[in-house]
């Protein structure tokens, strides 16, 4: 069939003058938060090449954009705004700044399969904390990533916390072995309770620790992971001690509220290493964003260092960000050939008091009476008007 | 307390589901006519029942607007849509399995195969190194080996009445299938003391 003119590519958008505004609302909120807190923003280029971003954004390879250039090199277009900011990270010019501190406001394409929720091309804020492997940073970007929210109104936002490493050290002590972990962590990431269940059954494991084992996916607080923690395991127990310490950070902040804790969360970006989290917020069926620990990334790139940061995604916030009384005044000054100096002015007046105000030759608008009702105040300064 | 939105298949799974949540002492209307109406609310509960297809039961929970859902496995099996699986049901117990004609051989060289299910018959035969081609029907699915439009069908079997009554005999079984309880990855953190409930109440059910 061939292509109707007014079509678009599968899962590209239009942004309509509403959602264009809403957005750019969302946008110097968000940036104003991250850079208050000592963020700064960065862009990266649209294309990257497949060869580096490409293999190492985590992202499948069907839902790579592809291109070819002249020289015969696979481009992407970037998928992902984690990976591209690393890189930049690793350059001569950052790295001698460690920590850095980088925010961005950008879009992102991945190829999605059906529509309907999924859109190809969707922007997303967030920072990259990159040079601190300590759980300050990770508590930085968690409170960060919560502010912005409580800031752009979502309603009952919430905060789900795991730890990667944390959990493969106790499916270890479960006796597993990495085909073992592989299966769980496939069921872990869907959260698949029915096959985590039928696997666990499967496994041949010590009878007395099933029971403990199926518990897994219902832990909601750091007092639920505690029975997990071997105390005789100095990894596993320091690592549960940066927890609780984040707990306290956390609680001081006033956000204990807003967090489960689960031992069973992770990621389906394999990227991450060590805490990751996941955002959510009434209004949206699908999570807002979600962040995490990629020390693992960083070393791709030829860096020993620890590097947390988090991702919103803009098109989930709209639908979850309920927004705030915004000023809607538009004052429409219609004039004609004697009036347009007098029209001029009082636009220049309205402007400079910060007002909005369209000036519109009178006789050009063919329906004044529909036109008109766009606005929330007319001013006609000439003559006859049409429809 | 939370409202909460189910989304419930129309038909067959809908009254063994709705059977299993009065048992687990769900205080809801005794009897609803689910023959036209879309909607059904519990008040009591405060419960909102969404009737769907049941094809249809993982895109509601998948999109939001459906906090949980009942969605038989071969469903989930062949839509892949993320959502939480959280607990078998034990209800509508059947499995998929390939049948044909009897004592017949896949054609050699284009072995077609007919089914509701392209996804999960498709995987099945990649799964055993063997090139097919795939038929979508959407029902009758007896009828393709029967006139000759393929050589083996994948579909549901939960008798084999059906198949007996059409001649045909089955192959291999693919697999075992029954209800599960979906939940929308959101409202399971957002509402998870209503999903968690929900969740131990009818574990109770399934297991006596």
């Amino acid at each position: 069939m061939a292509i109707q003119m007014f079509e678009k590519p599968l899962g590209m958008r239009d942004d309509f003058p509403f959602i264009a505004k809403k957005k750019s609302a969302l946008r110097s909120k968000g940036t104003a938060i991250m850079e208050q807190a000592g963020y700064d923003m960065l862009q990266t280029p649209t294309l990257e090449y497949y060869e580096t971003i490409g293999k190492i954004s985590a992202i499948p390879d069907n839902a790579l954009f592809k291109l070819l250039d002249s020289q015969g090199e696979t481009l992407v277009l970037r998928p992902d705004m984690t990976s591209p900011i690393a890189r930049v990270a690793a350059s001569k010019l950052l790295k001698e700044k460690m920590p850095v501190r980088l925010g961005y406001y950008s879009n992102v394409f991945r190829a999605q399969k059906r529509e309907g929720g999924r859109p190809a091309e969707f922007e997303q804020m967030g920072v990259e904390l990159i040079g601190d492997d300590s759980l300050y940073a990770d508590a930085e970007v968690i409170i960060l990533a919560s502010t912005i929210l409580k800031e752009l109104n979502v309603e009952s936002g919430r905060v789900v916390i795991g730890n990667t490493q944390l959990l493969h050290l106790i499916l270890q002590d479960f006796g597993l072995d990495s085909g073992q972990i592989e299966a769980i962590r496939e069921a872990l990431v869907s959260k698949n309770n029915v096959g985590f269940d039928e696997l666990a059954d499967y496994m041949d494991m010590d009878p007395a620790k099933t029971g403990a084992f199926k518990k897994l996916m219902a832990t909601s607080s750091l007092e639920d992971w505690r029975p997990y923690i071997d105390s005789a395991n100095a990894q596993q127990t320091a690592l549960y001690e940066d927890m609780l310490k984040l707990e306290q950070i956390i609680a001081r902040n006033g956000l204990s509220e807003a967090i489960t804790y689960d031992l069973s969360f992770i990621s389906h970006m394999t990227y991450y290493t060590g805490l990751v989290f996941e955002f959510y917020g009434a209004g949206s069926g699908f999570p807002l964003g979600n962040g995490g620990r990629y020390d693992g990334l960083m070393q791709q790139f030829g860096m020993q260092v620890g590097a947390t940061g988090f991702g919103l995604r803009i098109d989930r916030l709209l639908e979850a960000a309920t927004g705030s009384a915004e000023d809607d005044r538009h004052t429409l000054i219609l004039f004609d050939e004697q009036s347009e100096e007098q029209a001029h002015q009082e636009a220049q007046e309205l402007r400079a008091q910060g007002a909005r105000a369209t000036l519109q030759y009178g006789p050009a608008v063919r329906d004044t009476k529909s036109f008109c009702a766009l606005f929330s105040e007319v001013r006609n300064l000439g003559g006859a008007l049409n429809g | 307390m939370d409202e909460l939105t189910i989304a419930m298949p129309k038909g067959r799974i809908f009254e063994e589901a709705y059977e299993l949540l009065l048992k687990a002492g769900y205080d809801l209307p005794k009897e609803i006519d689910d023959s036209r109406k879309l909607i059904v609310e519990a008040p009591n509960e405060r419960i909102r029942f969404i009737l769907a297809k049941p094809m249809d039961v993982p895109v509601y929970v998948e999109h939001g607007v459906a906090d949980v859902g009942i969605a038989g496995k071969d469903v989930l099996l062949e839509l892949d849509r993320s959502v939480h699986e959280l607990l078998d049901l034990g209800i509508s117990r059947c499995y998929i399995a390939t049948a044909g004609l009897p004592n017949t051989e896949m054609n050699a060289v284009t072995p077609r195969i007919a089914t509701k299910y392209p996804k999960i018959a498709s995987r099945f035969y990649r799964g055993k190194g063997e090139q097919v081609e795939i038929i979508e029907l959407n029902g009758s699915i007896e009828l393709a080996p029967m006139i000759g439009l393929a050589d083996r069908i994948v579909d549901i079997v939960s008798t084999g009445k059906t198949l007996k009554e059409n001649g045909l005999v089955e192959y291999e079984e693919i697999v075992d299938i029954t209800s599960r309880l979906i939940a929308n990855p959101v409202s399971y953190r957002l509402k998870q003391e209503r999903i968690r409930e929900l969740v131990g109440k009818l574990r109770e059910q399934v297991r006596t």
